[in-house]
C-alpha cells in the first residue's frame, strides 16, 4: 500500500507492508543508515528520530500510524552542510566511543532544546535517561547539551561528570 | 635467524606511483610484499600510503569498536611522519599475516594491547618513511639531509626558507635505501603524543555516516534471519518450510548448522515469517541446566580437585599450620553478557568460488576461517571487509554470527544480511564464564601470611580453539575439536598459547606474603563463553580485592593502609592506591549514610586504584562518587584514556549492581534491555580519572578500568552496612 512520508523535508511515497517499522523504512528503503537498531523494543533508545517534531523511537512504530508524517533523521539534523549547535557540541566534547547510539542521543537532546531551550542538569539527565550507551559517554553527552545551553567551552573531566 | 631492523623493513613502489612502506612485526613467519604470483594473493603488507597527490593513508590493523585505535594508532604513526593526524585517512586491513597482532599471532583485536603493540612499529613506520622523504629532498637539494628538517607534510631546506611537500618527493623517496637504524623523537619533540587531541573518528560518528557491520549496503542484498535452538547445543531437525514459504517476500527457508534460516527480500518480512516458524529440536547434546547447578558443579569439582598449582610461594600448608588465625570466604559470580549496542551481524555475498565478509569482528581472521567453514572453501578463498564496531567487549572475538551469514550465503548465492535481534543476542551469546572462588589465609598474629586462592570454572581458549577446529576437519567428531584446533591453527602459522582467562590477575597476587598459592579447578558446564571486557581479571579481581578488604577487617586495620604496608616493593601499585585514595578524601568525614570501599588491581599491565563512594536510597544501592587513579605508562591520547577509564568503570558498575545471565533447563532466562539492565545516565556516578604522569612505555586502558570498581562498590557497601557480599549482582538488602 502507498504510503506518502516527508523525510528530512524530502517527500517519499512509498510501497511498503503497513507494520513495518520506520526504522527499517528509512534504513533499508530510503538508505538513511544513520538511524541504528539497538532493541527493537523502544528500551535503548538508538532508533530515535523526530516523528512531526517528537522524539519516536522508530524501531517500534509502525509506519501506518505514519502517513503524511514529517520525520528528521540525524541525516537531516544539519542544515545547509552546516552541524547542527550539538554535533558540533558531540564533537567538541568528543563524545563518541564506538559511536553507535550516538545517533539517537543527539536526537533525543535536540528535542529537549527545541522545547526546553534552557534546561538544567536534572532536566537533561532525566531527557536522556532513556537513551542507553554502552560505552559510557554519559558524562560527555551531559557536558555537551549543557555546553550549547550555556554556548560554553570544553569539558573539563577534572572537574566530574553527570 | 636473527634479523636486524633493516630486514624487516620493505620497501616497494605500487603502481600508483605511491611509496609504500612496510615494517612487519614481530612473530610472522614470513614477510612478503605486494602481489604473490604464485598463489595469486596480494599480501598488502602495509602501514602507510603516500601519493604524489600528498594523500596520506594509514592501514589501521586493529580495529575501531569504541576503545580509539583509530586515533590512538594514527596518532604514533603521524608523530614520526610529522603530519597532523586528523590528515591522514584512515583505511581498514585486509586479513593479511602481516597484521597479526604479535601477542597472540593472530590479526584480532583485544587484551588492551593495540597501543602496546604498536608503540614501537607503528612509531618507526613513521620515522622510516620521513627519513626516505627528508634523504630525498637532500638529494634533490645537493645537501645533507642532517640538515633538513620537516614540518606537517613538507621537508624544509636547510635555508629554512624551501622547502617540497611530501607529494613532490614520494616517487624519489621510494629509491632510498635507509642504512642503520632511523632514530625516534625524543619525547620533548612530540607535537601529538600525549596530547588531548580529539578522536578522528567523531565527525563521522555525530552525523551518522560512520559505516557498521549493521550498516552494508550491497546491489541485489537479501536479508536473512536465525532461529536458533533455545538451549545451545541442539540440533534442528524439522520445520513448517510450506508455512513459512507462504509469506510475503520470502526467498528460502532452510536447516543450517546453527539452526533454521529464513532468507527474504526485507528485513522485516523476513522477521514477520520466522514469527510462523515451528520447529523440531533435537535436545540430545543441548545443555540442560539451571543456574544453582553449575555452581553445585564447581564446588564438587573443587572439593575432589584441589586443581593445576598455577602459583606457589613458599609453604602455604606450613603458614596454616602456624598460623594463629585462618580465614576463608567463598565468592560466586555469574555469567556475564556484552550488550553491544549494535547487536550481531555480518554480510556475506558468495559468487565465482570465493566469497567475501562484511563485518564488526575484533578478529577478521577467525571470521574467515568461520566463514570458510560448512563450505567447500577454505580461508583463502574468503575475503573479509572490515567495518567499525558498534561495540566489542570481547562478544565479537568469537565469529559464530558470521559463520551463520557465510552458511546462507553460500546456500543463496546472493548477498544477504544477517542480522540478530536483541533478543537473540542476549540469549544466544557466549558469555564472561560463571566462576566460582575459594579463598583462604592464615595469620600469625597480626601478620598474613599465607594466601590461597583456588579458582574453579571453566577457560576461554578451550572454546575459542574448538571454533577453529571444523573448518580444516570436518569429518572430525566434537571431543577432538580442541585437540584438532590447536593442529588447525599451528597450520595456519598459530600457535596457540597457554590459556590465562581463568587465573590471570590472581597469579599477580601483589601484595608481600610469605607463603601465596594460586590454583585453578578446571570444570566446564559446557555453557558458550568468550572473552569479556577484562575476563579473568574481572572475577579474579571481585575475589581478590574483597578478600583483601575481609582481612583488613579481620586485622582490624584501615584496609587502605592494609594493602599499603604489603607493598612495599611495589611502588607503581603504591602510587595509585595513594593517589586515589587522597583524591577520594579517604578517611575523612562522609554525607550520612554514605561510605567509602577501596581496591587495587593491575591489569593487562596497567595499574589501577579505586575509591567508591555509595549508599543505599529506597532499597536500591546508589553510587555516588569514583575516583580513579591510573598509571598506563606513556599516554598517546589523555583524552583517549579518560575515557576508557571511566567507559571502563561504568561497565564494571554495570555487572556489579545487574550482570546476570541465568539458565533454566539449559535456556537463557533473560531477554532484552528490560532485564538484562545496563546502567543509565541517571544512574552514573560523578568519575574522576587521575592518570600518573609516566615515560614507561605504554599499556593497555580498554579494559582496566574495569576489574577494581566491582570489589570497590562492594567493599563501600560492606562499610555501610556490615554485611560481606560475595556474589555478584551486588543487592542492597
Amino acid at each position: 500500500m502507498a504510503l506518502s512520508l516527508t523525510v528530512n523535508g524530502q517527500h517519499y511515497s512509498l510501497d511498503v507492508e503497513l507494520d513495518t517499522p520506520l526504522l527499517w523504512v528509512l534504513r533499508d528503503e530510503l538508505n538513511l543508515k544513520g538511524t541504528k537498531f539497538g532493541c527493537g523494543a523502544g528500551l535503548c533508545g538508538a532508533c530515535t528520530v523526530h516523528v512531526n517534531g517528537q522524539p519516536t523511537r522508530s524501531c517500534s512504530t509502525p509506519v501506518e500510524y505514519l502517513d503524511g508524517a514529517e520525520i528528521t533523521t540525524i541525516e537531516g539534523l544539519s542544515e545547509n552542510g552546516e552541524l547542527h549547535p550539538l554535533q558540533k557540541a558531540w564533537v567538541a566534547e568528543g563524545v563518541p566511543q564506538c559511536g553507535y547510539c550516538q545517533s539517537g542521543q543527539i536526537m533525543t537532546a535536540a528535542h529537549l532544546l527545541a522545547n526546553t531551550p534552557s534546561p538544567s542538569r536534572d532536566e537533561i539527565v532525566t531527557a536522556m535517561s532513556g537513551n542507553l550507551c554502552r560505552c559510557g559517554t554519559y558524562s560527555r553527552i551531559v557536558a555537551a547539551v549543557e555546553s550549547v545551553v550555556d554556548g560554553v567551552g570544553h569539558y573539563e573531566p577534572e572537574q566530574g561528570g553527570a | 635467524m636473527t634479523m636486524n631492523r633493516r630486514d624487516f623493513m620493505k620497501v616497494s613502489t605500487a603502481a600508483s606511483g605511491s611509496l609504500v612502506l612496510a615494517v612487519s612485526l614481530p612473530g610472522c613467519s614470513t614477510i612478503k610484499t605486494g602481489f604473490e604470483e604464485k598463489t595469486g594473493q596480494w599480501s598488502p603488507d602495509i602501514w602507510l600510503e603516500l601519493t604524489t597527490n600528498d594523500e596520506i593513508f594509514f592501514t589501521l590493523a586493529r580495529v575501531e569498536m569504541g576503545q580509539g585505535t583509530y586515533t590512538g594508532l594514527t596518532t604514533l604513526v603521524a608523530e614520526e611522519l610529522d603530519v597532523d593526524p586528523a590528515r591522514i585517512k584512515v583505511k581498514f586491513a585486509p586479513v593479511a599475516p602481516e597484521y597479526r597482532n604479535p601477542l597472540f599471532g593472530l590479526q584480532l583485536t583485544g587484551g588492551s594491547t593495540s597501543v602496546a603493540s604498536s608503540w614501537k612499529p607503528l612509531r618507526e613506520a613513521g620515522a622510516s618513511a620521513r627519513q626516505m622523504l627528508v634523504m630525498a629532498a637532500a638529494r634533490v637539494w645537493k645537501v645533507d639531509a642532517a640538515d633538513c628538517t620537516t614540518q606537517d607534510g613538507r621537508v624544509v631546506h636547510p635555508n629554512g626558507i624551501d622547502s617540497l611537500r611530501y607529494g613532490q618527493l614520494v616517487e624519489l623517496a621510494d629509491k632510498e635505501v635507509i642504512r642503520g637504524d632511523v632514530a625516534l623523537k625524543p619525547r620533548s619533540e612530540w607535537k601529538y603524543i600525549g596530547r588531548k587531541g580529539g578522536r578522528l573518528d567523531t565527525e563521522a560518528k555525530v552525523t551518522g555516516k560512520a559505516g557498521y557491520g549493521i550498516d552494508v549496503e550491497l546491489p541485489g542484498m537479501v536479508y536473512a534471519v536465525m532461529t536458533r535452538c533455545p538451549r545451545y547445543g541442539g540440533k534442528a531437525t524439522g520445520f513448517n518450510r510450506s508455512d513459512v514459504m507462504a509469506w510475503p517476500g520470502v526467498l528460502d527457508a532452510f536447516i543450517t548448522e546453527r539452526g533454521v534460516a529464513v532468507v527474504a527480500d526485507r528485513y522485516w518480512r523476513a522477521r514477520k515469517a520466522q514469527e510462523a516458524l515451528n520447529v523440531e529440536w533435537d535436545f540430545a547434546e543441548a545443555i540442560d541446566l539451571d543456574n544453582d547447578q553449575v555452581f553445585e558443579g564447581y564446588r564438587e569439582a573443587a572439593n575432589e580437585d584441589a586443581g593445576a598449582q598455577e602459583r606457589s610461594d613458599g609453604d602455604f600448608d606450613d603458614a596454616v599450620e602456624n598460623a594463629s588465625r585462618v580465614v576463608e570466604a567463598e565468592y560466586e559470580q555469574p555469567y556475564l553478557d556484552h550488550a553491544a549496542m549494535e547487536p550481531m551481524n555480518a554480510t556475506a555475498w558468495y559468487r565465482d568460488g570465493a566469497m567475501e565478509v562484511w563485518a564488526p569482528t575484533q578478529a577478521p581472521d577467525l571470521a574467515r576461517i568461520a566463514a570458510a567453514r560448512h563450505s567447500s572453501l577454505s580461508p583463502s578463498n574468503v575475503t573479509v571487509h572490515s567495518t567499525f564496531l558498534g561495540g566489542g567487549f570481547g562478544r565479537r572475538l568469537t565469529q559464530d554470527y558470521v559463520e551463520e551469514v557465510a552458511i546462507v550465503a553460500y546456500k543463496v548465492k546472493k548477498p544477504v544480511k544477517l542480522i540478530w535481534s536483541r533478543e537473540e543476542d542476549v540469549r544466544h551469546g557466549f558469555w564472561r564464564p560463571a566462576m566460582l572462588h575459594r579463598m583462604k589465609a592464615s595469620f600469625k598474629d597480626s601478620e598474613l601470611t599465607g594466601w590461597d586462592h583456588q579458582i574453579v570454572g571453566p577457560q576461554i581458549l578451550d572454546w575459542y580453539v574448538r571454533n577453529a577446529a571444523p573448518a580444516q576437519y570436518p569429518w572430525a567428531p566434537q571431543f577432538l575439536y580442541s585437540t584438532l584446533g590447536r593442529v588447525g591453527l599451528m597450520a595456519e602459522g598459530v600457535a596457540t598459547p597457554k590459556d590465562i582467562s581463568a587465573i590471570e590477575g590472581a597469579i599477580g597476587y601483589p601484595y608481600q606474603v610469605e607463603n601465596v598459592s594460586v590454583r585453578h579447578t578446571h570444570t566446564d558446564p559446557g555453557v558458550p563463553i568468550t572473552w569479556w571486557r577484562s575476563v579473568g581479571y574481572s572475577h579474579n579481581g571481585f575475589a581478590v580485592e574483597t578478600f583483601m578488604d575481609e582481612l583488613a577487617h579481620e586485622a582490624g586495620e584501615d584496609p587502605l593502609l592494609f594493602r599499603r604496608k604489603l607493598l612495599a616493593n611495589e611502588p607503581r601499585h603504591r602510587a595509585v592506591l595513594d593517589r586515589a585514595a587522597e583524591r577520594a578524601g579517604w578517611g575523612t568525614p562522609l554525607a550520612e549514610g554514605r561510605a567509602r570501599g577501596i581496591a587495587l588491581f593491575k591489569s593487562f599491565g596497567t595499574y589501577v586504584a579505586q575509591v567508591v563512594e555509595a549508599s543505599i536510597e529506597n532499597g536500591e544501592i546508589k553510587v555516588h562518587k569514583v575516583t580513579c587513579s591510573v598509571d598506563c605508562g606513556q599516554v598517546v591520547n589523555p583524552r583517549v584514556v579518560e575515557d576508557q577509564i571511566s567507559g571502563g568503570i561504568l561497565f564494571g558498575l554495570s555487572a556489579a549492581l545487574f550482570g546476570e545471565i541465568s539458565f533454566k533447563n539449559g535456556e537463557v532466562q533473560q531477554s532484552n534491555f528490560h532485564d538484562s539492565r545496563v546502567l543509565r545516565t541517571h544512574e552514573v556516578p560523578e568519575v574522576l580519572v587521575d592518570i600518573v604522569d609516566s615515560d614507561i612505555e605504554p599499556t593497555g586502558v580498554g579494559e582496566p578500568g574495569v576489574p577494581p570498581v566491582i570489589p570497590a562498590l562492594g567493599n563501600a557497601l560492606f562499610a555501610l552496612t556490615g554485611k560481606r557480599q560475595r556474589k555478584l549482582p551486588l543487592t542492597a538488602g
